[in-house]
């Protein structure tokens, strides 16, 4: 999902629940890939309640999961709010699906705690549920999760702008990074990723600060600007997710340090793709959300036919650093409009 | 000394919802003459006074400015044409300045594309605003002087200057002398003199009888909506006009 | 002593602070960083400073910087698609973003005059609104592939520190002083705020006024929204959320009253100053993000706090 984008949608869905809450239910986002027939070979229905039908990593999750639909000969019901990521619109989602009869859940809990009594619910019913990207707290009622793993994507980010510096030990590296917030999970495993492989293997990087953007890129670009005026000598930025990386690109261009400071971004939105191909991103971590999905639907087909997902309980999709060099191979990850 | 009415309404009717405000109402005020308009709580004088002033349209009826029936669509196209109106308690914008309040609503623009643009002739607003209120007996401090930092008494005498400086026709006076000390209102009937001797129609609404029976030529009493009495002051005793208001005393009219 | 002068006794307070700890702050490079953020903050702070002291208040700036930008953002790749240049498209975005604010205004201005709402309301359902509608239309995602070079453009300083939009800015924030301060339509302003029903009475079409109030606000922030696409490169439904604080707080710490009838433009401006150069300084002398919010609510407690007893002993007087 959007880390980027997760502050922003819960604040929208206050602001909408306060404000427009009045003008009546919010839309539903039922995309049956191919309406239940009901039909005597007993087609599979596995149900995939997502976070937000419009984020581009959500459609590249999809691209997954329908192609591993096709192949399995399953029925996929694709579910989800539009573009609140948060559990009060996905709760309903996935009651929603619960009540049709189906055979298995894959679900991304937009919250570890607020999506655990959907989980239940699920096991009560008999419904197997596998987890993605991110999980529930209680992890007893789930066959399966799968995910990216956060502290490796920091950790080959950190790889990523060692070698856009040229590293070398004896040197002396400045860095900064940008994250979202404090309390997001997901920038603080990148986070530590990060600091864990440069206290590892780069004692020459030095980590000189840190900042939030509260997920405003306005802010990252403050934030970016008054780096660039303290330190002169900085030679690398870590931008942790979507805010940043726009608010770090602009910064570098206006101060026209593009080049001269290497720039790591995260996540492979085309705008950010876009910006590594103009060269203001030096590389950049991408997720494999269609892999993700696939393995899930696999896993799932899997665990109702034979009662083992045949995978481990949790698996870990590794990351891919893009940079202008690779993008011949690795550009197919960018996630799709 | 009543002449031909500079001001008058005729059978105005007007409700709130269900309940009847005003019914077939009539009244009229001669130039230089002042009329005291009294009742009890709830008689229909506020209601009035907002059909008078344009601040409410009546279901019925008719108001004729010097015998020509007017239909003012807001408070602005009463005092276009001279009709000005001193509300209760509600004269002043208590952060603007005393010229700024005097001018409210009729700014001076300065000449020229400035003045186009909306640009304030202050200087010229302070000095007329001071004479204004001076020419009609009020003593009024510094004109860039901030009403917040006048007095209750101070406001009022303002308020009323305001008004009385502006009106060109006829002046409707709201409980003028409210919260006022007896020194303060004697300022104000001073003022309503200068009034009447301006040659406006003035209407005076206001609860203490004695200001009523000292200053007006002529008095309407209203009860429950309608008009019960009509008569010269000098018909009217304290004793019979509160009578009258109150309903003890039979309705009785001349005039 | 006058307000606006104490006010600034306390930026100048700021920015030797900062300095001593840090030298480098006073820098032009500091500026141009402060000048950044003062642009957008100090035009929603104006349309603020005019919609307070007419006896409202306007929580839809923010929402109105963020929907501009992204709609505005959105033309804008339409037209350099389209293979036009980068100036007729920027032309465009400025109209389009002043013109999806204005728009917003004109809701605000319907939602209170025909619906009744107050304006805590009016605005809080046009905030929800205006964000909601920028995450529709964008999933989320930063809308970039506008016209080439902007970032460029509104980044290249005269002097050290002036952007061509930090000049418009000025200009714009002066004539918006000129206007609440020296006219007609500014006394009306204040003396609706003071007392309506006064306003009222002295024949001043109180509705109208307010309809250009809110407009005017809104295209303000519809403006700022452009800003904010010029120092980025793209339009985002992020941007601006929760500025409408930041905008309440510059009007209020320039010691615009809440309750109407009171405030100064200069103030303002200066209030915009101390909130967005808090905040570079801040980070130049590396005070722990977490903290920056703290000693944001702080100063805010005191410059709003000093002015209050200032008020106190005018009265006393």
């Amino acid at each position: 999902m959007n880390r980027a984008s997760k502050t922003l949608a819960a604040l929208g869905a206050a602001a909408l629940l306060l404000g427009v809450s009045a003008c009546g239910g919010g839309s539903t986002n039922a995309e049956a890939e191919s309406p239940a027939s009901a039909s005597s070979d007993k087609k599979l229905t596995i149900a995939f309640v997502m976070g937000a039908v419009g984020d581009p990593f959500f459609k590249a999750m999809k691209v997954g999961a329908e192609e591993a639909a096709r192949e399995e000969n399953v029925n996929l019901e694709w579910q989800g709010s539009d573009t609140e990521y948060s559990p009060q619109t996905q709760i309903p989602f996935v009651d929603a699906v619960l009540a049709k009869k189906i055979d298995g859940l894959v679900l991304i809990p937009t919250d570890p705690d607020a999506l655990q009594p959907s989980v239940a619910k699920a096991k009560s019913l008999n419904i197997p549920v596998i987890t993605v990207d991110t999980t529930v707290n209680d992890r007893t009622d789930v066959s399966a999760f799968i995910t990216g793993d956060n502290e490796d994507g920091g950790a080959k980010a950190a790889d990523a702008l060692a070698a856009a510096m040229k590293y070398a030990d004896g040197k002396t590296y400045k860095v900064a990074v940008g994250s979202s917030s404090a309390t997001t999970t997901t920038g603080i495993g990148r986070m530590k990723g990060f600091e864990s492989q440069i206290a590892a293997k780069y004692p020459g990087i030095k980590i000189v600060d840190k900042a939030y953007s509260q997920s405003k890129p306005e802010v990252a670009n403050t934030n970016v600007n008054n780096w660039l005026t303290k330190y002169p000598d900085l030679a690398g930025i870590f931008a942790i997710d979507g805010t940043n990386a726009t608010g770090a690109a602009s910064a570098l261009q206006a101060k026209n340090l593009v080049g001269k400071v290497a720039l790591i971004g995260y996540d492979a939105y085309k705008e950010n793709v876009d910006l590594l191909k103009q060269g203001i991103f030096t590389a950049m971590i991408a997720q494999d959300p269609a892999q993700e999905a696939k393995l899930a639907i696999k896993a799932m087909v899997s665990q109702i036919k034979t009662g083992k997902t045949g995978i481990e309980s949790e698996v870990v999709i590794p990351n891919v650093t893009m940079t202008q060099e690779n993008l011949g191979e690795t550009e197919k990850y960018t996630y799709v409009e | 000394m009543t002449t031909a009415p500079i001001y008058e309404a005729r059978n105005i009717s007007k409700n709130y919802g269900s309940v009847v405000a005003l019914q077939d109402v009539s009244l009229h005020v001669g130039a230089g003459e002042v009329l005291g308009l009294v009742g009890d709580n709830g008689a229909g004088k506020s209601t009035l006074v907002k059909v008078l002033s344009g601040v409410h349209a009546p279901e019925a009826g008719q108001l004729l400015l010097e015998g020509v029936v007017r239909q003012w669509d807001s408070p602005h196209d009463a005092l276009e044409l001279g009709v000005e109106t001193l509300y209760q308690d509600a004269g002043l914008a208590p952060h603007l300045s005393v010229s700024a309040n005097v001018f409210l609503g009729r700014e001076v623009v300065k000449p020229g594309l400035l003045g186009k643009l909306g640009f304030l002739a202050q200087k010229d607003m302070d000095t007329r605003a001071h004479e204004g209120l001076e020419r009609v007996g009020i003593a009024v401090p510094a004109s860039k002087r901030s009403v917040t930092q006048l007095s209750g008494g101070q406001r009022q005498a303002v308020a009323i200057g305001r008004a009385v400086s502006w009106a060109r026709k006829v002046l409707i006076l709201d409980e003028p002398t409210n919260h006022l000390g007896a020194r303060q209102a004697a300022e104000v009937l001073v003022a309503i003199r200068a009034a009447k001797a301006k040659g406006l129609g003035v209407i005076l609404i206001s609860h203490t009888l004695p200001h009523v029976l000292e200053v007006t030529d002529r008095i309407v009493v209203m009860r429950l909506g309608k008009v019960v009495a009509d008569a010269p002051t000098s018909e009217f005793s304290a004793d019979s006009l509160v009578k009258t208001i109150t309903g003890v005393l039979d309705a009785r009219s001349g005039g | 002593m006058d307000q606006t002068a104490l006010l600034f006794l306390v930026l100048v307070a700021m920015v030797v602070v900062f300095t001593v700890i840090n030298p480098i702050f006073f820098s032009s490079a500091v500026f141009a960083n402060i000048l950044q953020d003062w642009g957008p903050i100090v035009l929603m702070a104006t349309a603020q400073t005019l919609v307070i002291v007419s006896g409202g208040i306007d929580l839809s700036v923010g929402a109105a910087l963020g929907l501009s930008g992204v709609v505005s953002a959105l033309a804008m790749r339409e037209l350099t698609a389209s293979g036009q240049s980068a100036w007729s498209a920027m032309l465009l975005g400025v109209l389009v973003a002043g013109a999806v604010g204005l728009a917003v205004g004109l809701v605000n201005g319907v939602l209170i005059n025909r619906v009744k709402l107050v304006p805590f309301i009016a605005t809080l359902c046009t905030m929800g609104a205006a964000l909601g509608l920028s995450l529709v239309l964008t999933g989320g995602t930063p809308v970039a592939g506008g016209p080439a070079g902007s970032i460029q453009f509104s980044s290249k300083t005269y002097l050290g520190m002036f952007t061509v939009p930090i000049i418009v800015v000025t200009v714009i924030v002066v004539a918006a002083g000129l206007y609440l301060h020296k006219t007609r339509f500014g006394r009306w302003t204040y003396a609706i705020g003071s007392n309506q029903f006064a306003a009222r009475g002295a024949g001043i079409n109180v509705e109208s006024h307010l309809y250009k109030i809110y407009a005017l606000s809104g295209l303000l922030s519809g403006l700022a929204g452009m800003f904010v696409y010029l120092r980025l490169g793209s339009g985002s439904a992020s941007s601006g959320v929760g500025q409408e604080l930041s905008a309440i707080a510059a009007a209020v710490i320039g010691g615009t009253s809440l309750l109407g009838g009171v405030g100064r433009l200069a103030g303002t401006v200066i209030g915009a100053f101390i909130i967005t150069g808090v905040l570079s300084g801040l980070i130049i002398i590396g005070v722990q993000a977490n903290w920056q919010r703290v000693v944001i609510a702080a100063l805010i407690a005191v410059a709003v706090g000093a002015q209050g007893l200032s008020n106190e002993s005018l009265r006393a007087k």
